[in-house]
């Protein structure tokens, strides 16, 4: 048999095997196309027209972005959506690992913990912020009031003070999904060998030493993942400002994405800059993950 | 055999009345032949009072009895701008549905809502309602694109507890209401420190801050040549919030702040449905609000109707002027003809086109007696219609189910019948994103003591002109 005929027959058995996992993979395929990329090159279509609702009435190039970056609200929606991410990587980023530490090192009744700190992540979103609504309303019947009021301080304003209202809302985030990143790095930790924890305990090792020392390093991999997921997340957060604050006081709970509505949904019906918008975000996003990325790389190189 | 007479007498008198049946039937039907399938919006939801489901039903029957071949839809769609216009392109709107004043013009301009010009003429009410509504729903091609449900003033919700609390009662027990913007000040203040609860509930969220701002603005003069947005003499629109008039109003607005203190604590994130709450609860004395939304702190929050009354918009140094909007309907952009003629039938069968006849008014006194039963206040409405006979009909009707004390209304009636108020609509051009523009410098305002009242105007006039020259100056 010649080496061509050979080589036919491999490419052909190839094909043969190749055209099997194409075949199971073209449902996924056809519905990444119609769901997700169809409506991600649309929408950037969109920002370089002048749009009448959704439809195309005229090419105008990156005027749509000129004019949407341009403007105060975005310049303030942009400042408070890195704030929200500044925030939340204060608040929120060490938060559910130590949260995996304490419920690691619990003897007793571990899964009724795991389930207590997971029940946030299973209410609605928007229960959540109404809940929360409830906690932190100015008036002298808000929880939060009525508690401070029991030490003799009288009703403060939270959600209106514009120093506060991120932080705040970062808070009650937070409070929803830290549970669920717990559970991620319980996980992870459950991974890591008794024996080593055994071997510095006998070194004489302190809890912390053994945290530092032992733990860290076994979950940092993953740490960096969420990291960037939850930048990701963060970046996109809209509905809890939404709910709560409708971007106020003054826009200083304005995201982008909620930016993005106002453009489409706010009564201007500007689907075109809400366009532009939600390309400027992907970008942003595509840089961050790409930074990710390269490091991440780096740093398996290293290893 | 006198049995078997009897038998024979029962069976022919049950076949003379077998035989009057069709003709009955025959009298309702009113157009057996026109067959096709309406999609109805704001059809009450399944946990809507009994009462209200009832009455649809019953609307439901009747249209069935004139109209056999004509398919009701029930939908629960309530009118939001961001839900409609996905569903309008789609193809998939309700063939009717009802959204407030401010969005038809957006709505007709942008292609997005059905003509029914031929319909209403058929119908024979293209002629009967008010000039000013024509103009609402009227596209620049002079079509018909909708026609009004009802129409509303902006007044003043009054909690007459809190203020029988703070002894702002007169001697004949009613409430002492503030008659200029300056009172509502003073009133509020009083209120505040007598019951310690907010003299004024003010939504300064989203586009409501906006919304009752404008309003505020006209009485303080910003309006004819000081109004917030005018054309100039090319057809240019031009944002003015700046002007002397305009400034002062906003001064206003953060004095009562941060001199009266009347407001309440979370007016940034409150709306239109939690400032009826606060009203409705008693944790607020006042509340900019209007005739047709009187059951919400009422029947909706528990507040009973003789603690509730609505009287006239403050006048401010400039004049007495309030808003007068309403709802209306309006239609898919792909609805036929023939769906045009079942809607006007099915608006007719609802009592909301000036016709009466027995079962159009059956139908009104059905609707004000579940009002009145749901605890609602009973009162004269504010027609769109300018047909005599249909709104002394109406009127009628709502004497019979009149629930109130008509003096803690009187003033507020009587200010529009008599002109002691000027009644103005909305803003002519993009007047959500006018709104949202100055909720923003009122949230300043409130939040801020020492905020710069004109710095803060100029930005948002600006930014709203800049939308002006992108959306109709450079089109």
């Amino acid at each position: 048999m010649s080496q061509t005929k050979v080589m036919r027959k491999l490419s052909g058995a190839r094909f043969a095997e190749n055209s099997k996992a194409w075949l199971i993979m073209l449902p996924s395929l056809i519905l990444m196309l119609f769901f997700v990329w169809e409506p991600l090159f649309e929408s950037v279509r969109m920002s370089l027209y002048k749009t009448r609702n959704v439809e195309l009435v005229r090419y105008i190039g990156f005027d749509n972005y000129i004019s949407v970056m341009g403007k105060d609200d975005f310049i303030q929606a942009l400042l408070n959506t890195f704030s929200y991410t500044f925030w939340s990587l204060i608040i929120g980023f060490l938060l559910p690992v130590v949260l995996a530490m304490i419920i690691g090192e619990t003897r007793r009744s571990k899964g009724i913990f795991r389930t207590i700190a997971y029940l946030p992540n299973m209410l609605p979103g928007l229960a959540v912020i109404i809940l929360w609504s409830s906690f932190f309303s100015a008036e002298k019947s808000g929880v939060l009031n009525i508690l401070l009021s029991t030490i003799g301080v009288s009703p403060q304003t939270y959600l209106t003070r514009a120093e506060w209202v991120i932080p705040i809302i970062i808070i009650i985030a937070t409070w929803k999904g830290a549970g669920a990143t717990a559970l991620i790095y319980m996980a992870s930790m459950a991974g890591v060998s008794p024996e080593l924890y055994e071997a510095a305990a006998i070194d004489g090792a302190t809890v912390l030493q053994r945290v530092w020392h032992i733990l860290l390093p076994s979950i940092r991999k993953l740490m960096g993942t969420l990291l960037i997921l939850q930048i990701i997340s963060v970046f996109q957060i809209m509905y809890e400002p939404m709910v709560l604050t409708k971007g106020g006081p003054d826009n200083a709970s304005l995201s982008l994405m909620q930016l993005m509505w106002q453009y489409a949904f706010g009564g201007s019906m500007n689907y075109g800059k809400a366009s532009a918008v939600a390309v400027i975000v992907t970008g942003i996003l595509l840089v961050m993950t790409l930074i990710h990325s390269y490091f991440d790389r780096k740093e398996s190189s290293w290893d | 055999m006198n049995r078997f007479v009897k038998l024979v007498s029962l069976l022919l008198a049950a076949a003379l009345l077998l035989s009057a049946l069709p003709c009955t039937l025959a009298e309702e039907v009113i157009d057996a032949d026109l067959n096709c399938t309406i999609t109805l919006g704001n059809w009450p939801a399944d946990t809507a009072p009994q009462a209200e489901k009832d009455l649809f039903l019953g609307y439901q029957a009747t249209m069935a009895k004139q109209y056999p071949n004509v398919t009701l839809v029930p939908d629960y769609y309530s009118y939001t701008l961001s839900s409609y216009v996905p569903m309008a392109k789609g193809g998939t709107a309700p063939s009717i549905f009802q959204p407030p004043f401010t969005d038809p013009q957006l709505l007709i301009s942008q292609h997005l809502v059905g003509d029914v010009t031929e319909a209403l003429q058929n119908a024979g009410v293209l002629d009967k309602f008010s000039p000013s509504y024509v103009e609402m729903l009227a596209g620049d091609d002079g079509r018909i694109y909708g026609l009004p449900r009802d129409g509303y003033v902006l007044g003043l919700h009054i909690n007459i507890d809190l203020f029988r609390e703070a002894g702002l009662m007169t001697e004949e027990g009613l409430p002492m209401y503030p008659t200029t913007l300056q009172e509502l000040a003073e009133y509020g203040q009083i209120i505040r420190e007598k019951t310690g609860k907010a003299g004024l509930v003010f939504p300064a969220s989203e586009t409501y801050g906006g919304w009752l701002f404008t309003n505020i603005a006209w009485n303080f003069g910003c309006v004819g040549e000081s109004a917030l947005e005018y054309q100039d003499e090319d057809g240019r629109w031009v944002c003015n919030f700046t002007s002397p008039e305009c400034i002062a109003a906003m001064e206003y607005m953060r004095d009562l702040r941060w001199k009266y203190d009347i407001l309440n604590a979370d007016a940034t994130t409150s709306d239109w449905a939690s400032s009826h709450t606060s009203l409705g609860t008693g944790e607020a004395a006042m509340n900019f609000g209007a005739d047709d939304c009187v059951d919400q702190p009422t029947a909706n929050k528990g507040l009973p109707v003789d603690s509730f009354a609505l009287v006239p918009f403050p006048a401010g140094p400039a004049g007495r002027y309030a808003l007068a909007g309403g709802t209306c309907y309006m239609f898919a952009p792909n609805i036929t003809a023939d769906q045009g003629t079942a809607l006007m039938a099915y608006l007719k069968v609802l009592g909301k086109l000036p016709f009466l006849d027995d079962a159009i008014v059956a139908g009104m006194r059905a609707d004000y007696a579940a009002k009145r039963d749901r605890g609602a206040p009973v009162l004269p409405a504010i027609s769109a219609w300018n047909d005599e006979d249909y709104n002394a009909a109406k009127q009628a009707v709502i004497d019979e189910f009149c629930n109130v004390d008509m003096r803690l209304y009187n003033d507020f009636f009587d200010s529009i019948s008599e002109g002691t108020i000027t009644l103005k609509s909305e803003e002519p051009v993009f007047a959500q994103q006018l709104y949202r523009e100055l909720t923003s410098v009122v949230q300043r305002m409130i939040t801020r003591e020492g905020a710069d009242v004109e710095k803060a105007l100029r930005k948002a006039e600006e930014s709203f002109q800049e939308y002006l020259d992108d959306e109709i100056n450079d089109y």
